[in-house]
């Protein structure tokens, strides 16, 4: 799959509505796919049109047949139920507060064992797990927290344009997501990790226009990954900041938080 | 189980938006009563979409697992209860179509299981009849090309190249339609909710 559409010849544009469409359509695969679930957990506007484009398409399920599952299929739901909240130590129908962590590392878990999982395809998994907003009463514990993608919205300018990016730690990837952005032909932005600690910034690399990428993060970069991290994208020459020389100008600055 | 008579669609909206709401407030006995008013209709999706009982009766255990871990995450004040999980159960299977382990493909007729006598309100729980005729309407508005490719998307769980190549067209012409086709399915919704 490509993660590019930067050639639209048919005068349709892509913006956020439409990916939700596609998204909920089903026809979004990949990084795509990866930075849409990163999207939906960030921003209320994408999550409330995907949901409206999946309340539409709803309807067509009654197409689809029905089936009768196996006698065994509510046997495994009760006993994955069951096990869940011995684990939580909790009883029944407490589980709203304080098993939120179980309740998170048995699908992750799961999700372990359904698939031999590609690493984009367990990023992928992890941020969906990561999807559902924590709405107990209680601060998400240390675990969840480990496990959370940690997300940033760099807005540019005055555009409505934004980068999203979204980091996996489990996995040491990094999706930007410059979808809407095109490139000017003059000059290339180029991402920058600005630790929280004040050490010097680290390039995250230039920025592709209207495309979506993954990379894989040296440790030296996930080693400053922190809370309290933030980014900024600075204006450079064609193919990002000369060797030797200052960053361009920055452009736009975002922070990270956890989802 | 003994037969019993069959609840009125708006009956079983309702019993399932009350088991839905009591779900979230922590009785777990409710989970039950949703699995046996809903199974047939989402086991029915999740088998289209993978197209292998296996796969699909492992994705309906997630769907029911999932949905006890996070039944606050239904909004009864939004979405119908049967659609909203419909929606939830394609998405899953659909999810699990994405992990690359299983192959999209219809499900052939012997497949299917047969339906038990009872059919368990699996001909009762449609979504809306309202919305479903505007979704249909404005569907059937798209050009016949346009319309097959959208519901191979939604009932095959195909993707864009899946589809471009089952077409033989360039995978940027079928993102053209498709996309030009949902530009104009969004204005026709728009519009039905404006009215």
């Amino acid at each position: 799959m490509s993660g590019t559409d930067q050639t639209p010849e048919d005068g349709v544009t892509r913006d956020d509505p439409m990916i939700a469409a596609e998204w909920a359509l089903g026809l979004l695969e990949g990084e795509e796919l990866l930075a849409a679930r990163g999207k939906y957990a960030t921003d209320p506007d994408f999550a409330w049109r995907k949901e409206w484009w999946d309340g539409w398409f709803a309807p067509l399920s009654d197409a689809m047949q029905g089936a009768e599952p196996g006698e065994h299929v509510w046997n495994g739901i009760a006993a994955r139920v069951t096990a869940a909240q011995e684990a939580a130590g909790a009883p029944a129908g407490d589980a709203a507060a304080g098993s939120n962590v179980v309740a998170l590392e048995a699908r992750v878990r799961l999700w372990q064992r359904v698939a031999g999982l590609s690493s984009v395809a367990a990023a992928a998994l992890l941020a969906w797990v990561a999807l559902t907003p924590s709405q107990g009463p209680v601060a998400p514990p240390a675990q969840i927290a480990a496990a959370a993608p940690m997300v940033a919205t760099v807005p540019i300018g005055e555009t409505g344009l934004r980068l999203d990016v979204t980091y996996i730690p489990e996995s040491e990837r990094m999706v930007v997501a410059a979808i809407g952005l095109t490139p000017d032909g003059v000059h290339d932005h180029e991402l920058w990790l600005v630790p929280a600690d004040g050490t010097p910034l680290q390039s995250l690399g230039v920025v592709e226009p209207g495309a979506v990428r993954s990379m894989t993060l040296p440790a030296a970069v996930v080693a400053k990954l922190g809370d309290g991290a933030s980014l900024v994208l600075t204006r450079e020459p064609i193919g990002g900041k000369p060797h030797g020389k200052d960053a361009g100008p920055v452009v736009a600055k975002g922070a990270f938080s956890r989802v | 189980m003994a037969a019993r008579p069959r609840p009125s669609s708006d009956e079983a909206r309702e019993a399932l938006r009350d088991a839905m709401a009591r779900l979230a407030a922590g009785d777990q006995a409710a989970l039950e009563e949703i699995y046996r008013a809903t199974r047939v209709k989402l086991f029915g999706i999740t088998l289209r979409i993978l197209g292998d009982r296996k796969e699909a009766e492992d994705a309906l255990q997630d769907v029911y697992v999932n949905l006890w871990q996070r039944a606050d995450r239904y909004d009864p004040t939004r979405a119908s209860p049967i659609a909203w999980l419909a929606a939830f159960a394609r998405n899953r299977a659909i999810d699990r179509l994405r992990t690359g382990k299983v192959r999209a493909g219809a499900v052939g007729i012997e497949e299917a299981a047969p339906l038990p006598d009872e059919n368990p309100l699996a001909d009762v729980l449609l979504v809306d009849a309202e919305q479903t005729a505007q979704i249909h309407k404005c569907l059937g508005a798209l050009d016949a090309r346009t319309q097959s490719h959208i519901r191979a998307a939604f009932f095959e769980g195909y993707t864009y190249a899946q589809l471009a190549e089952a077409a033989d067209v360039p995978l940027g012409t079928m993102k053209s339609w498709i996309r030009r086709g949902l530009q104009r399915l969004r204005a026709c919704l728009e519009a039905s909710e404006a009215a």
